[in-house]
């Protein structure tokens, strides 16, 4: 098993509050990892420390053997860490599949000369990315496919979701951190998502996804192993069965049973 | 539907060809039209950082003037022809686009707004405190262009008809505008007019796909730059008088109104943007002290009531 990341006592204070708390953290190639915590517990911060929006005031990022810490949010993007955001960030003016083609933006090179002087060289930039991201559409519904060319602002919650991940996707990611996928879904839709993310492990075998969600249902199914954090802090780590009979962790989501109530 | 629109372009070309036969004898009128192509010229610049990219620049007179006085400067003193001028003005523009952009790259929204005030104001007060720039007196008697010993200040002769001097300009300012619609239709569908938008629409979530941002802007404000250099050396060597006036903040303003108007990211909504406010203000010449309260209403109407301006972005559409 490789390690595909890790992080090493990451830390960042805001003002005096420490959102994410000495934090050490590893996935491997090919793992699920589930990431869960009550409300405020730092997932999300955790999440634009490793997509470098924060920079960690304290610790290490190791990806492949390199720190990533200060480095700009794209050079990380561009070294294969891709992400979606819990209260969802489509480009909505865009269509569809200009959402995915954005995706791809790493993996091409076209500058502005060649969009002005070298017509073929972007029209073959677009095909070979059209034909890719219609792909990844259809991976995930035919009816988005068929519909790519819609605004994305005109998508239902659901298959917005699905456009970000095939945002995500089309920059052929190893690393892959997905914010709260199922938020606002119908219990079918979550269905759904479950077999997305199965559909998507199939294809990228050796992709590692590190999930954040608070429906157990989805971390039962889909994590491999659970990580699970309070007030910026690990308290917790391990397969979601051993998770779910962690006395911290119970304690956590559900507060103390008050042993002195009577008096 | 490609068809119709080819057939479209050649019709409006040909019109726009035997336009100054058909004004002949009103030489003002040709000149409304050259103004209004030159227009068009720094809206479409512009509507890389406003349209695209969402990057309010309001330093578009800096670079008109800029490219203006460099060539205006090159040809009184070291007589370079308006060709060579051209480019080089263009370049010079381009490069304090770029000096512009680096400090803009430190801020946002608002503030990047002011820092694009502030260099139009240093640039023209520069240009009025400058010797060597004349002053507020500006540069006077700027040789006009010419062509195969052709000089742009005869009229044309052609086919029996006396085309007033000005069609010279109106020819060569509507060349360049096809030239300005090239770049800009090839720059909205590649690459970079996409990641441009994507940055216009969230600018972390573009960060988070690889996008550089801070040289996608910095792109943005040396193309429009370049368009304004070109521009100014036109207006220079039409009007062969330049001064410091011409190059005032309210042509900024004026600029960024017509994209407003026109279309957000719409190239032909930027154009009729620009030749309907070079148009107005001509026609209401006796309510010129109005002028900037009517460019101030169309903004705030435009932002309050269509914020995508009279033509609004399409999406693109790929051919498989």
């Amino acid at each position: 098993m490789t390690v595909l990341l890790a992080t090493n006592e990451l830390t960042i204070l805001f003002g005096g509050l420490a959102a994410v708390n000495h934090v050490d953290f590893y996935i491997n190639q090919s793992e699920v990892v589930g990431l869960i915590g009550p409300n405020g517990s730092g997932k999300t911060t955790f999440f634009n420390l490793l997509t470098g929006i924060y920079r960690p005031t304290m610790g290490e990022i190791r990806y492949h053997g390199e720190n990533l810490v200060g480095l700009p949010a794209f050079k990380i993007a561009k070294r294969g860490i891709a992400r979606t955001f819990q209260n969802n960030r489509l480009f909505l003016n865009l269509s569809v599949l200009d959402n995915v083609l954005i995706g791809m933006h790493s993996h091409q090179d076209s500058s502005w000369f060649d969009a002005i002087f070298r017509k073929g060289y972007v029209e073959k930039e677009f095909k070979t990315g059209v034909d890719k991201g219609v792909a990844l559409l259809e991976l995930f519904s035919q009816d988005l496919a068929r519909e790519c060319y819609k605004r994305a602002a005109d998508l239902p919650q659901a298959d917005r979701r699905k456009v970000e991940i095939c945002r995500a996707l089309a920059s052929d990611p190893r690393l892959l951190l997905l914010d709260e996928p199922s938020a606002g879904m119908s219990p079918e839709e979550t269905e759904e998502l479950m077999e997305d993310i199965h559909r998507v492990r199939e294809k990228m075998k050796e992709i590692g996804i590190v999930i954040i969600e608070h429906d157990m249902m989805v971390i039962r199914e889909v994590a491999h192993r659970v990580v699970v954090l309070n007030y910026g802090r690990k308290i917790a780590e391990g397969t979601f069965d051993k998770i779910s009979n962690n006395e911290e962790v119970l304690e956590a989501y559900l507060g103390r049973e008050e042993t002195h109530a009577e008096a | 539907m490609t068809e119709n629109r080819r057939l479209a372009t050649v019709v409006f070309v040909v019109l726009l060809l035997i336009l100054p036969f058909v004004f002949s004898k009103s030489p003002y009128l040709i000149h409304i039209c050259v103004m209004a192509g030159l227009f068009a010229i720094l809206a479409l610049g512009l509507n890389f950082q406003l349209g695209s990219t969402n990057v309010v620049n309001f330093a578009t007179a800096a670079s008109y003037g800029i490219g203006a006085y460099t060539s205006a400067l090159l040809s009184v003193h070291l007589h370079v022809s308006f060709w060579l001028g051209l480019v080089l003005s263009g370049t010079v523009a381009s490069l304090f686009g770029l000096l512009l952009g680096i400090p803009c790259m430190k801020t946002k929204d608002y503030y990047l707004s002011l820092v694009t005030i502030a260099f139009g104001l240093i640039v023209y007060v520069l240009l009025i405190n400058f010797s060597w720039t004349g002053g507020p007196n500006g540069i006077p008697n700027i040789p006009p262009p010419s062509l195969m010993g052709h000089s742009f200040r005869e009229p044309i002769r052609l086919f029996g008809f006396n085309l007033p001097p000005q069609s010279n300009f109106f020819y060569l300012t509507f060349a360049l505008v096809g030239g300005a619609l090239f770049v800009a239709h090839r720059l909205h569908h590649s690459r970079v007019g996409l990641t441009w938008n994507a940055i216009r629409e969230d600018e972390i979530a573009a960060r988070c796909q690889g996008i550089d941002v801070t040289w996608y802007k910095i792109l943005a404000f040396c193309i429009d730059a370049f368009f304004g250099g070109v521009t100014g050396t036109v207006y220079a060597h039409y009007i062969g008088f330049i001064s410091p006036e011409n190059f005032a903040f309210i042509v900024s303003v004026v600029v960024v109104t017509m994209v407003i108007l026109g279309g957000m990211d719409n190239v032909f909504g930027v154009i009729v943007g620009a030749v309907f406010l070079t148009i107005i203000p001509e026609k209401l010449r006796a309510f010129e002290d109005f002028r900037l309260l009517m460019y101030g209403v169309i903004v705030v109407t435009m932002l309050m009531f269509r914020p995508q301006g009279l033509f609004p972005q399409k999406l693109r559409v790929y051919h498989k």
